[in-house]
C-alpha cells in the first residue's frame, strides 16, 4: 500500500507541483516591468531542469566522491585508503587489466570491422540486406545476447555429445572441446568477442551514413586521376571519415569501460574475467559502499577526458555546418 | 481563455496538494503494538512451497485457539536490524538475527528467551529436539544456535543436513564406505562407471558454493568443530596447515583422475545438472556429494526416478574418527521479540510434534524434532544422519563476511582449475581475511 501511495505522489504530485510552479510563477512575472521580465523569464523556466539535474546528478556525484574518502559506515575520513585498496589488491588489479583489454580490443575490432564492412558494402548491390544482417545483434539486449552465447560456448566432457555450437563445430573437424569460459587464454577474448558481435552493426551504420555523405564527384575525380581503390580509401575516404571515426571510437571506449552485463551473465567475473564495472558491483553487493564509490570515481575519471573529446568534436562539427 | 485555464489549473493544483497532504497524514500512523492475546505478528523470509507449508502449519493453530496470525514475508534479512536500530516496532515473532547480533540483542532485551516463551513445556522441547540444535559442547554460548549464557533464544523448527553422497542404486551395489580413504579406494570400473565422483560448481554469481560445501564437510571432520568455527570467525588463517590439508583433500574429489570429465567439466557444469551422469548409460560416475534438496533436480532430468528405489545416499564418511558426529547442516528458527500471551502460545505450538509433523508432511525438509514420521524415504534416512550428529555445524561461507565468502568460493574454482595455484590462492585469502574481518 505504501508503495502505491509513493508512486501516486511521484506520478501525479510532481507534475502537479511543476505545473503550479509555472502557472503561479508566470502570473507573478507578468506583473513585473518589461525589462525585468525578459531578464528573469529564462532563469525561471530553466530552474526546474537545473534543480532536477542537481538533485539527481550533481549531488550523487559529489556524494560519491565524498564517500570514497570515508570509511564504510560513513563515520570517519580514511584518506586514500579505498583508492589504495583498488590499486593494490590482486583481484581489482586483474579487473583493471581486463578493462584495459576491453578498451583496446573491443574498440579496435568494433570500429575497425564497422569501417571495413561499411566500405565494402558500399560497393555491392545487396548492401541493405547485408547491413540488416550485421545490424541484427544491436537491438538485442546485452543480457539476451550473453545468454545466446552461453549456449554457443557450452562445454561437455570430451567424448560426449557437444551441445555448444562452437564445440560441436570443433568436434566435426576432429578437434577437442574447449572450455571457452573457464580456460584463461580463451575466456577474456570470448567475452570481448560477444561485445564486438553485438556492437559492430552500430559502428557500421554510423560510419556508413558518413560514407554516403562523401561526394561521388570527389571520388570520380580521384579515379580519373588514376588512383586505385586502395589509395582512394587511404587518402580520401579515411580522412573524410576521421571525425566520425573518432566519435564512434570514443563512444566505444566509453562502452568498453562501462562493460558489465556480458561479463556478469557469462562468467560473473570468475576465472579472472572481472572488469571495473563488475568489480564495482561486487563491492556494492558485499556492502563495501565506500570502496564501490572509489571504483566509481576511478571509472568516472577515466571516462571524463573521452567525454570532453567527444563534446569538443561535436561542437567543431556544429561550427563547420 | 488562458485566464480560465490558469484559474482552473490552479484550483486543480490546490485540490491535488490537499489530497497529497491527506495521504501523507494517513500513511504516518498505524502499526501500534499492544500485548495482544488475540493477534500475533510474524515475519518470515519464506516464499513458494516453504511459505505454503508454514501457512499449513498455522491453520490448525488459528482454528483451535482463535488467535489471528498476521504473517508477512520479509526477504531483506537486514530489515529486523534496521527496525531494532531505529527503535521502530518489531514483529512478535521472527527468525533470530545474524550471529554477530545475537549477543547484543540478548543484552538489550530485544530477544525474549525460549525458556520464557515455552514455560513448563521447555523440558519437552529440549528432550524432543535434535541435541545438536539445542546443546552447546562445553561453553555456555553457541551464538550459531542462539544460546547465550546457557539460555536459548532461538526455537528450532526445521533442519537440513548436507554433505550426503548420492548414488544410483542400480549401479553402486556395494556397502557404504566407513571412512574417506575407503571411499577414495573404491574402483568405479568395478561398477561399470567411468569415474568415482561427479561435481558441478557453476551457479552464476555464486559459482563455487557446492565446492565450499564439500571442503566444509572435510575440514569439520578432519580438524574438528573448534578449528572449524574459529576458521569461520577469522581466527584461523587460510594458510593454516589444517585448512591447507582440507583444500588438498577436496582436490582429490575433483582431480582429473577421480572426477567425471575432469576439472573443465566440473567448472562448466551447473550444480543442478551435476547428478545427470549418475543415471546415464554407461554411468559417468558413482557418487555426487550434495544436500537433501538434490533429488528434485535428478527428477528434472529423469522424471521416472523413485527415491529409495532408484537412488539413495550415505552420510559423509569419517575423515578423522576423533571428530565423528560433526555434521554440516542448517536450520530454521523463530525468536520471540514481543512477549505477549498470543506470541507465547504460537511459540509453544511450533515446538509441538503436531506442528512439525505438518512441516514434514509438506516435504522438502526435516523437522527439528527427532521422532517425526517421514513418507519420503530421503528424509527418513536424512533424519538418521541428523540423529547421529553431535554438532550440527553451519556452512562456513554463509557465516563469513560477504567478501570473504566470495573470495573463498572463487579460490575453490581457481584451485579446481589449477591445483598448483593452491599456495598463492591461500595467501591471497589470508589477505582478504585480514581486510574483511577488520573493516566490517
Amino acid at each position: 500500500m505504501d508503495q502505491i501511495i509513493t508512486a501516486a505522489v511521484a506520478v501525479v504530485g510532481v507534475p502537479l507541483v511543476l505545473l503550479g510552479y509555472i502557472i503561479l510563477g508566470e502570473r507573478v512575472i507578468e506583473r513585473l516591468p518589461d525589462h525585468l521580465q525578459t531578464w528573469i523569464r529564462p532563469y525561471f523556466w530553466a530552474l526546474p531542469a537545473i534543480g532536477f539535474a542537481t538533485i539527481f546528478m550533481v549531488y550523487p556525484l559529489i556524494r560519491t566522491v565524498f564517500l570514497s574518502f570515508r570509511n564504510n559506515a560513513d563515520t570517519d575520513w580514511v584518506g586514500f585508503n579505498n583508492y589504495v585498496y583498488f590499486f593494490t589488491f590482486p583481484d581489482t588489479l586483474t579487473s583493471l587489466r581486463n578493462s584495459l583489454l576491453w578498451l583496446v580490443f573491443y574498440t579496435l575490432f568494433a570500429v575497425g570491422l564497422g569501417l571495413i564492412i561499411a566500405i565494402l558494402l558500399d560497393r555491392v548491390r545487396y548492401e541493405s540486406l547485408a547491413k540488416i544482417a550485421i545490424f541484427l545483434p544491436v537491438p538485442i539486449s546485452a543480457v539476451a545476447a550473453s545468454i545466446i552465447w552461453k549456449f554457443m560456448f557450452d562445454y561437455q566432457p570430451p567424448g560426449s555429445v557437444q551441445t555448444g555450437t562452437l564445440n560441436a563445430a570443433l568436434g566435426a573437424f576432429g578437434g577437442q572441446p574447449v572450455a571457452w569460459l573457464v580456460n584463461s587464454t580463451t575466456n577474456n577474448p570470448a567475452l570481448i568477442f560477444v561485445g564486438v558481435w553485438s556492437i559492430t552493426g552500430f559502428c557500421m551504420v554510423i560510419i556508413s551514413a558518413s560514407l554516403k555523405s562523401i561526394s561521388t564527384e570527389v571520388l570520380e575525380a580521384a579515379r580519373m586521376d588514376g588512383a586505385n581503390e586502395l589509395r582512394i580509401v587511404q587518402l580520401i575516404v579515411t580522412p573524410l571519415l576521421w571525425p566520425t571515426i573518432t566519435v564512434v571510437g570514443t563512444t566505444m571506449i566509453i562502452n568498453a569501460l562501462k562493460t558489465f552485463d556480458i561479463v556478469f551473465v557469462l562468467t560473473s567475473g570468475a576465472y579472472d574475467t572481472d572488469v571495473i564495472a563488475t568489480q564495482m558491483f561486487r563491492q556494492l553487493a558485499t556492502h563495501h559502499l565506500s570502496r564501490a564509490a572509489a571504483v566509481g570515481v576511478v571509472l568516472f575519471l577515466a571516462i571524463v577526458p573521452l567525454l570532453v573529446v567527444n563534446i569538443r568534436r561535436f561542437q567543431q562539427q556544429e561550427e563547420t555546418r | 481563455m488562458t485566464e480560465v485555464l490558469a484559474r482552473l489549473s490552479s484550483r486543480a493544483i490546490a485540490g491535488g496538494l490537499g489530497v497529497l497532504l491527506l495521504i501523507a497524514c494517513s500513511s504516518g500512523g498505524g502499526n501500534n503494538q499492544t500485548a495482544s492475546s488475540t493477534d500475533v505478528t510474524v515475519w518470515s523470509a519464506w516464499g513458494g512451497n516453504e511459505l505454503k507449508a508454514y501457512q499449513d502449519v498455522l491453520k490448525p493453530f488459528e482454528s483451535s485457539t482463535g488467535i489471528k496470525v498476521h504473517l508477512t514475508t520479509v526477504r531483506d534479512a537486514n530489515q529486523l536490524a534496521i527496525n531494532v536500530d531505529a527503535g521502530t516496532s518489531l514483529p512478535d515473532i521472527a527468525p533470530g538475527p545474524s550471529v554477530d547480533k545475537v549477543k547484543a540483542w540478548v543484552e538489550k532485551g530485544t530477544l525474549k528467551s525460549v525458556e520464557t516463551a515455552l514455560g513448563d513445556k521447555f523440558g519437552d522441547y529440549i528432550a524432543n529436539t535434535y541435541p545438536a540444535l539445542t546443546t552447546t559442547s562445553g561453553s555456555s554460548d553457541n551464538l550459531y544456535i542462539g544460546i547465550v549464557g546457557g539460555k536459548h533464544y532461538e526455537l528450532m523448527v526445521k533442519t537440513q543436513v548436507k554433505g550426503l553422497f548420492w548414488y544410483n542404486k542400480k549401479v553402486f551395489t556395494g556397502t557404504a564406505p566407513k571412512t574417506f580413504d575407503e571411499l577414495l579406494a573404491i574402483n568405479p570400473s568395478q561398477y561399470g562407471a567411468q569415474k568415482l565422483f561427479c561435481a558441478g560448481l557453476e551457479s552464476g554469481g555464486a559459482s563455487g558454493w557446492p565446492a565450499s560445501d564439500q571442503i566444509d564437510n572435510i575440514i569439520m571432520r578432519q580438524s574438528g568443530d573448534k578449528l572449524y568455527t574459529d576458521w569461520i570467525q577469522g581466527k584461523v588463517k587460510f594458510t593454516d596447515p589444517a585448512i591447507k590439508l582440507g583444500y588438498q583433500t577436496y582436490l582429490k574429489e575433483v582431480s582429473a583422475q577421480n572426477v567425471y570429465g575432469g576439472p573443465n567439466t566440473v567448472l562448466s557444469t551447473a550444480f543442478q545438472r551435476a547428478g545427470k551422469p549418475l543415471f546415464a548409460t554407461p554411468p559417468g560416475c558413482l557418487f555426487l556429494e550434495q544436500a537433501t534438496f538434490i533429488p528434485s533436480f535428478f527428477k528434472e532430468d529423469y522424471p521416472n526416478l523413485v527415491a529409495g528405489t532408484d537412488f539413495d545416499f550415505f552420510g559423509h564418511p569419517s575423515v578423522n574418527p576423533q571428530y565423528d558426529g560433526n555434521v554440516n547442516g542448517f536450520y530454521d528458527n523463530f525468536a520471540m521479540y514481543n512477549d505477549t500471551p498470543a506470541a507465547r502460545k504460537l511459540m509453544q505450538y511450533m515446538a509441538t510434534k503436531d506442528a512439525q509433523q505438518i512441516w514434514a508432511n509438506d516435504g522438502g525438509t526435516l523437522a527439528a524434532i527427532k521422532s517425526i514420521n517421514y513418507t519420503d524415504p530421503v528424509y527418513k534416512r536424512a533424519a538418521e544422519v541428523a540423529g547421529t550428529a553431535k554438532n550440527l555445524l553451519v556452512t562456513a561461507g554463509d557465516f563469513m563476511p560477504t567478501d570473504m565468502q566470495a573470495a573463498f568460493w572463487k579460490s575453490l574454482l581457481n584451485v579446481t582449475r589449477n591445483p598448483s595455484s593452491l599456495d598463492s590462492e591461500l595467501s591471497r585469502l589470508d589477505q582478504v581475511q585480514k581486510a574483511s574481518y577488520t573493516t566490517s
